[in-house]
């Protein structure tokens, strides 16, 4: 499918997977889903509620065993991870575990000794820039401030590869901006790797690299963010041009009647190429899609 | 010139990169930012924004290629001293390609005859001469 990117060798990718199949109580949840992350890449991963996206990377991680297929991270398998590749991982899970009884300070310094890089410097500096108080208990934490726990701890690993499961579902906008700018420099900076899943469109058009989305259990999308946008668009027809074009427009990926008699065609041309000739004509009108709207088209 | 300077929307239509370097494109255009002038490095403007500093190497790798920036030791991208002599005709009126074909596409899709658009094209051009 032209969507899908070229993969990339598995060696140099520092996580892959390939035709996992996974299915709970006889329904499939993934479906034959390859997919590799470039080293230094910011990869969001989109799609709908249900979608898959968390026993995908539950399954990336180990931390779930497909039904079939293989993935790796770092290196290892998946689901033999040694522990010199669990200390270059860091991980965010959907809902962060408690640790209740503790205190946010304590936590951290007892997570901290076993990771041979831990940055107590952006400890400090992001709990007082995010406003945590050391001395608090984690069970009094709301789930914002949990959630801002859990990144620091992550961060603070400084990983080379670094995976989190909605990190932004929880924050505020300026915590939000705060995080993205993070991960982006860091990216840039320390060659990290990035995998995120997210429902926030605009977050992922800021710093993700590349962008996959998953829908109906399969990977309908894997590509460069900048070219989705160049190569995508929507065009709409009046019933009368709508009557004229053939069954099926070069690059056409979906077509919807309207309710006037007309068309709308999702299109997707090469790097470069023009648009089909009949969006040239009276009646015809193009419509460049930002990432959400793409997204709605490919999987409403 | 400060990464404030530049205007990033990340829900538009293009693409970051092309947001960066059409900005840059005019200010360099009009003189607003001279030959010479520093640009903010690639970090300054991706913490700044909170975009991917690959987004912002991408712009100024491409000015770099148009002739527009170069690398300066020490002072990192600058703008470049011979644009203006890189700023052919050609060059400047490609600038302007995407909205004129943006305004060809509309009026063809309303329906108008050419002669009233240019018309009107005319009269904005002559307007402030």
């Amino acid at each position: 499918m032209t969507l899908l990117a070229e993969p990339i060798a598995q060696a140099e990718s520092p996580l892959h997977c390939e035709e996992i199949v996974k299915r709970f109580n006889g329904d499939t949840v993934l479906s034959r889903i390859t997919l590799s992350i470039a080293p230094g890449s910011i990869l969001g991963l989109v799609g709908r509620n249900g979608a898959g996206k968390t026993t995908l990377i539950r399954i990336l991680l180990g931390l779930l065993v497909p039904d079939s297929g293989v993935a790796s991270v770092l290196g290892d398998p998946s689901l033999a991870m040694t522990d010199a590749s669990k200390t270059r991982l860091g991980y965010v899970p959907q809902q962060p575990e408690a640790l209740g009884w503790m205190r946010v300070g304590a936590m951290l310094d007892f997570v901290g000794s076993f990771y041979p890089r831990w940055d107590r410097q952006y400890v400090a500096d992001s709990l007082l820039r995010w406003n945590i108080a050391p001395a608090q208990p984690l069970a009094t934490l709301s789930l914002g401030e949990r959630q801002r726990v859990a990144l620091i701890r992550a961060l603070a690993t400084r990983p080379e590869l670094l995976v989190m499961d909605e990190p932004a579902a929880a924050l505020d906008p300026v915590a939000r901006r705060d995080l993205l700018r993070e991960l982006a420099l860091r990216a840039g900076e320390s060659g990290t790797t990035v995998l995120f899943s997210t429902h926030i469109v605009s977050d992922l058009e800021r710093v993700a690299s590349h962008v996959a989305c998953l829908h109906r259990n399969r990977l309908v999308m894997n590509a460069a963010v900048d070219e989705l946008k160049e190569r995508h668009a929507l065009l709409h027809l009046n019933a009368e041009v709508a009557a004229r074009v053939p069954a099926k427009l070069a690059g056409e990926l979906s077509r919807r009647r309207r309710s006037d008699g007309g068309l709308s065609l999702l299109l997707v041309r090469d790097a470069g190429a023009d648009w089909p000739l009949v969006s040239q004509q009276s009646g015809a009108q193009m419509e460049v899609l930002d990432l959400e709207d793409l997204f709605i088209e490919l999987t409403a | 010139m400060s990464p404030h300077d530049l205007l990033i929307r990340p829900s538009a239509p293009e693409p970051i990169y092309r947001q960066i370097m059409e900005q840059l494109r005019r200010l360099i255009a009009s003189n607003q930012l001279p030959a010479g002038e520093s640009l903010p490095s690639v970090r300054d403007v991706a913490g700044h924004h909170a975009i991917n500093p690959m987004t912002v190497s991408r712009a100024y790798g491409l000015l770099e290629m148009e002739g527009l920036l170069e690398r300066q030791r020490g002072k990192g991208m600058v703008v470049a001293a011979s644009h203006r002599r890189a700023q052919t005709n050609d060059r400047r009126l490609e600038q302007l390609e995407p909205w004129l074909q943006d305004i060809a596409r509309k009026s063809r899709e309303l329906g108008l005859a050419d002669r009233l658009v240019l018309e009107r094209l005319r009269q904005l051009l002559e307007k402030d001469k």
